[in-house]
């Protein structure tokens, strides 16, 4: 089986309206999404050490910390994947 | 121009946070009885009667019928008139625009809220408007649209062509029904949200959510082998990661709708945020020379306003067709650029 062939990248003039506004909102709704990630993450820890009443906020720190991951991991999977 | 367009959309996504203190720093500034920050606040929210404006000794309002279910009593229907200015009626209260009973009992509103009431109105234009279309379909099938049919025909094969067959692939068919139907309840609500009068309904985050959990639900229910197999054992990723990917694959999931509620419900109550500021800046400077700089700037955001409502129709339809069409798919091309894995060395090495 032939690896796939990297596609010379097309001119621009052959790029029509659609799939700019199309890459705009993708790339838009990845930061969105990234954004989204750590916040709710965090939110999410942040209620949990406040339900559990934790001296040290564990639950806030590590849930950031794995929404970073998640985001950044998340926004590298979608910008490397082919659409 | 269109590039300006595009960076204008952007940087709308992320507008709500510089304006949201807006409000909040208005209000502390403001001491007289004018306060905008709730005079804002009190437009982009939800309430049980429709104001429409108010002259000097008159007020112009749509009570609308209050619904409440209280368990124990049974259901009482009547007019919001009978709460209006803080009334206690039947033993139940408005305290800021939340049905509470004067005892403190748990109290189910039902009531038809000026949201309500404009998401039945939108529901009755939008089948009007698209019966008419489909019959315009049934009677001339393939020949030239005529009327209203041809001013949304380049619409729909707009979301067929572009959204829908590029983002979703070969079994496109089936979701078109929903995607267009996203497409043109957002749109026409954020269109009638911008008319005088209009109720804030893709403004609100319980609109936005149900939205973004039908996205979440059809996405699911219509997931393929692939999909679960990424989520519980991501191809190029070891086996000892894996109770690590797991979780953040399953963030991914929710993530992806709770994003497209965000944005829809933060770019739309921006907008309303910010056309509000500058007219209420008439009144914080209580002058008329500021009016003419303020009503510019209201009616060119306005004006924009007008674009993101439907930039932000087709960014919810187009990020919806893209989580079905990831859900979806049969084969991965993604797998070859994740830097190898199980799959993807052999194939190179041939």
């Amino acid at each position: 089986m032939a690896a796939p062939v990297p596609q010379p990248p097309r001119p621009p003039d052959s790029e029509n309206t659609s799939d700019r506004m199309r890459a705009v909102a993708r790339y838009s709704g990845i930061g969105a999404q990234m954004l989204a990630t750590i916040g709710l993450s965090t939110w999410a820890g942040y209620w949990l050490d406040g339900h559990f009443q934790n001296k040290t906020p564990w639950f806030t720190l590590s849930l950031m910390l794995l929404g970073l991951f998640a985001a950044l991991y998340n926004v590298i999977r979608s910008v490397t994947k082919e659409q | 121009m269109k590039r300006l367009l595009l960076v204008l959309l952007c940087f709308l996504s992320f507008s709500v946070y510089a304006n949201e203190p807006t409000a909040t720093t208005e209000e502390a500034t403001d001491k007289e009885a004018f306060s905008p920050g709730e005079m804002i606040l009190h437009h982009i929210g939800d309430s049980h009667e429709w104001h429409w404006f108010s002259t000097d000794n008159d007020h112009f309002t749509t009570y609308l019928p209050v619904i409440a279910f209280r368990p124990g009593q049974g259901v009482s229907v009547f007019s919001s008139r009978n709460l209006a200015e803080g009334k206690v009626y039947e033993g139940l209260k408005l305290e800021h625009e939340h049905l509470v009973s004067e005892d403190g009992s748990k109290v189910y509103d039902f009531s038809i809220t000026k949201n309500v009431a404009s998401l039945m109105i939108s529901a009755v234009l939008l089948l009007a408007v698209f019966t008419a279309v489909a019959r315009g379909y049934a009677k001339r099938g393939s020949g030239a649209p005529k009327g209203i049919q041809s001013f949304f025909e380049p619409i729909i094969v707009f979301i067929r062509d572009e959204v829908a067959k590029k983002s979703i692939g070969p079994k496109y068919e089936r979701y078109m029904p929903y995607l267009l139907t996203v497409f043109f309840f957002i749109w026409f609500n954020n269109l009638m949200g911008l008319m005088p009068g209009g109720a804030n309904l893709t403004g609100n985050i319980a609109v936005t959510l149900t939205l973004a959990v039908l996205t979440l639900l059809i996405t699911l229910f219509s997931s393929n082998k692939n999909y679960w197999h990424h989520i519980f054992a991501t191809p190029g990723v070891p086996k000892p990661l894996l109770p690590i990917m797991i979780p953040v694959e399953l963030i991914g999931i929710v993530v992806k709708p709770f994003s497209l509620m965000v944005r829809l419900f933060a770019n739309i109550t921006a907008g309303h945020i910010v056309t509000l500021s500058f007219i209420s800046l008439i009144f914080i400077f209580r002058s008329l020379t500021v009016s003419p700089v303020t009503l510019a700037f209201g009616l060119f955001i306005n004006c924009l306003e007008l674009l993101v409502a439907i930039l932000q129709a087709y960014i919810f339809t187009l990020l919806t067709a893209m989580y079905i069409g990831g859900a979806v798919e049969e084969h991965h091309d993604a797998d070859y650029q994740m830097g190898g894995g199980d799959g993807a060395e052999p194939a190179h090495a041939h």
